[in-house]
This record gives C-alpha cells, structure tokens and sequence, in this order.
C-alpha cells in the first residue's frame, strides 16, 4: 500500500468507526436508560420523577460541564476510536487515558498518525474487556472473596490505588518533560497546600492543571526549549 | 424478602448483565476492526500484540480497586446495579457522589440500606444512569467534527522541532497537568490532614518506575516495560500498607 492508498484506507476506516460509534451510543443509551424502568417493572415501583427532577438539576450543574470539558481534552488524546470505547465504558482518567497513553508509549506511536488511532482503540478495547471480566469474576466470586478485599490490612493498598498510579505515571512523564511538569506541579501543590478545600475535587483541577501544562508546552515549543 | 434481597435477584443479574455483555461485545467489534485496519496498514504484527498485552497488566490492579467500588456500594444498592454502573460510563467517584444526591432529593438521609424502599431505589438507578451520560451525547453530536477540526489545525501547525512534533508534547503536557493534579492533592492531603500514605504511595511507586525506567531506556530492555506499571503500583500498594500499620 503506498501512502495515497494508506491516506484513502484510513480515511474510510475512520468514517466507518464514527458511524459504527454513533450507532452503538445510541443503542447503549436507550439500552442503558430502560434499565431503571426494567427493574422498577420487577420492583412493582417506577422512577419518583419530581425526586428524579430535583437531583437530576443538581447533577447536571456539576457534571454537564465536567463532561463537555472532559470530552474537549480527552478525545484528542484518544482518538476517534477510542474516544467512542472510553465515553461507553467509563473509568476515563483514573483508567483509561493513562492506559491509552502508555501503550502508544510503549509502541513508540506519533500523536496524530493512523498508528496512533488504531493503538489507542485496541489499547482502550482490551482494557475495558479486561476490567469487565475482573469484576464480573469478582461479582460471581464476592461471597468468598469478600473477606479478602474487605480485610483491613489490605484497605489501605486498595484505598490508594490511584495515588500508585499517578506516582509511577509521574515519574515516566515527569521525566520526558521535566521543563513543562514543574510549573503546574508547584501551582497545584500550592493551591492544594494553601487551599486544602479543593482537595476533594482533583476533577476540576485537572482543568487548569492541564492548561497550565499546555501553555508552558508551547511556550517551550516555540522558543525550541524542548 | 428485604429490599436488598430483591435488588439482588436473578431478573436484576440478567438485567444489568444484557447491558454489560452487549458493552463486550462493542469491545470486541472494536478490538478487531482496529487491529485488522492497523495489519492494513503496514503494521508489525508484534507493535499490534503489545498494545493489547501491555493494556491488560495496566488495567489488571486498578480493574481490582473498581471491583472494591462494587463491594462498597453493594451495601447499599445490592450488586447488580454497582455492577453495571462502574462496568458502562460510571467512575467510582460519581457515582457514590450522584447516588448520595439522589438518596436525599427523594428524602433518605443518604445512601443508606436500611432506608431504602423500592421507589428510591429505582430513582436513585434513573439519576445515576442519566447523570453521566452527556459524554456520550457530546461523542454522539461532536465527535467527528471536533476530531477533523483538530487533524485540519494539526496538519497546518506540526513542525519537527528539537526532534518532537507539537502533537505529542500536547500530549504529554496534557497528561503532565492530569499528574500533576493529582500529586498536587496527594501533598495537601499530607498538609491539610497529616495523611502522608497517599504521597507514600506516589513516592514509592515513582521511584520503582525511576529503576524500570532506567533498565527500559538506559540498558535498552523494552519487554520490561509491559510490566513497569503494574510491578510500580504494587510496589506503591505495599507502601501504603506497611506506612497505614507503622
């Protein structure tokens, strides 16, 4: 295949993935939203809608632009492909993005390139597949295995799971961008520092994290400090 | 029968469980048409395998932690619908946080079991699912035209400089500020509350991954590299237990 015929195969790859994606939303969707009428079908007792009103309000405040915001930022590291996977299957920056991101690492992929997307997809695909299979292995076996993930010797391990993650994350990335890391790394330990407040919603401060992180990038980029 | 008995009946499995399979399914169809679509392409069979190898050790230990999130709101909602809602869309965060606003819109003091009646249940369930579900709206309607937008400005603006295209350092910058956020908090938590297990544990974790890194990088023995994540967070884990019983 020569690189006219690569651009024309992808292209066609990547219009059939949007349509498959969209497809596949809106089947989730609908599917997804029968769900608590399916089960107050069993329950002989239907959704309380003025209750469902009041808390969906109070919800959306905060998680409407939580989800656009995500979206804008993640679908570029992503990809067609995976965006679509991640949105459907959830966990997206405590799971997802990083794991996305470490297999492009690790199969030394160009952000913007065919190779990226189609690592991305496979990357977010397998890792969805294999989380639903640990949990589903997990609900079957939750009766002998409650003791086990409950004991509270091992409470801590699971409890920081996250903070594990991040730790040998930051270290990789850290270490390919130094010069763009240690801005926003001293803003956001002094913001958390002097306002211990925000601690409990690091969802928002990925934002300005994140655009803190960007505008040092280019700053760097452009007086070719990289 | 109890009200959490009958939210973890049979028909509640199957319920939840045609969701989660259908969801596999997708996985599945995905996971294909990529890896056909990159053996099209021209690429190495092996860069292909490694993606999905080095993506299944990633998920395996925080895929636990999320099973823990099962365990912890099953109390409350039974298994099935924790099941379900950190399998599709859901995050364990959200949705202790939604069901919480849930519980006490319809007058419940919080999630709390012994509170729990059928109707509150099933609302609880509706404000969960519709709550979280604007990404998949936003990838629905804005997906493929943000994406051509975002290729279109790519193809002006990319210029090797210093050996890196302005792509991949907006990537990695947006991954350092996502890090970064999150190691910021871990040090607040320290000041704020004098919890220093978190910051143990980002610590420990980071300086395993200094010697993976430098045995991958250095020393040039990529395969370690499939495992560095996973063997870090462990690592990191142990940490934070030796740290909580001293």
């Amino acid at each position: 295949m020569n690189e006219q015929q690569k651009t024309e195969f992808f292209e066609t790859y990547n219009n059939g993935i949007h349509r498959f994606g969209r497809i596949m939303l809106i089947v989730a969707i609908i599917w997804m939203l029968s769900v608590p009428f399916a089960m107050g079908a069993v329950l002989g007792a239907m959704p309380s809608m003025p209750a469902f009103g009041k808390a969906i309000a109070q919800v959306a405040l905060i998680y409407l632009p939580v989800a656009i915001v995500e979206f804008m930022i993640y679908a570029p590291m992503l990809g067609s492909g995976a965006s679509y996977l991640t949105f459907l299957t959830g966990n997206v920056t405590n799971m997802k993005i990083p794991c996305a991101v470490n297999a492009r690492d690790i199969c030394k992929t160009e952000a913007g390139t065919p190779e990226n997307e189609i690592v991305s997809t496979l990357s977010v695909a397998a890792s969805a597949l294999t989380t639903t299979i640990i949990i589903a292995i997990g609900v079957l076996l939750m009766v002998p295995l409650a003791p086990v993930l409950e004991n509270p010797v091992l409470t801590p391990a699971f409890n920081n799971v996250v903070a594990a993650l991040f730790g040998a994350l930051g270290c990789k990335y850290y270490i390919k961008g130094l010069k763009i890391a240690i801005l926003p790394f001293i803003l956001m330990s002094l913001l958390c520092i002097f306002v211990p407040s925000v601690i409990s919603n690091v969802g928002f401060l990925v934002i300005p994290s994140g655009l803190i992180a960007i505008g040092v990038s280019y700053l760097l980029f452009k007086k070719n400090r990289l | 029968m109890s009200v959490l008995q009958q939210l973890n009946s049979p028909a509640f499995y199957l319920i939840c469980g045609s969701v989660i399979v259908f969801v596999v399914a997708m996985c599945i169809v995905f996971m294909l048409k990529s890896y056909r679509a990159g053996l099209a392409l021209g690429m190495d069979k092996t860069k292909l395998k490694r993606a999905v190898t080095s993506s299944i050790t990633f998920t395996l230990l925080p895929s636990i932690s999320i099973l823990l999130g099962v365990v912890a709101l099953s109390g409350s909602l039974g298994v099935p619908l924790p099941w379900l809602r950190l399998s599709v869309v859901g995050a364990l965060p959200y949705e202790t946080n939604v069901a919480d606003m849930a519980s006490k819109s319809i007058g419940l003091s919080g999630l709390n079991a012994s509170e729990m009646t059928p109707q509150a249940f099933t609302t609880i369930a509706l404000v969960m699912t519709v709550g979280i579900i604007w990404g998949l709206f936003c990838c629905i309607f804005l997906l493929k035209s943000y994406m051509k937008k975002l290729n279109g400005a790519e193809k002006k603006s990319t210029k090797t400089k210093g050996g890196r295209n302005f792509g991949d350092v907006l990537t990695l910058a947006m991954f350092i500020g996502l890090v970064s956020a999150y190691l910021g908090s871990y040090i607040g938590q320290f000041t704020a509350d004098k919890n220093i297990v978190p910051i143990i544990t980002a610590l420990v974790a980071a300086a395993v991954m200094g010697v993976f890194y430098y045995f991958t990088e250095k020393r040039k023995i990529a395969w370690l590299d499939n495992f560095s994540i996973a063997v870090s967070m462990l690592a990191g884990m142990a940490a934070a237990v030796v740290v909580s019983l001293v």
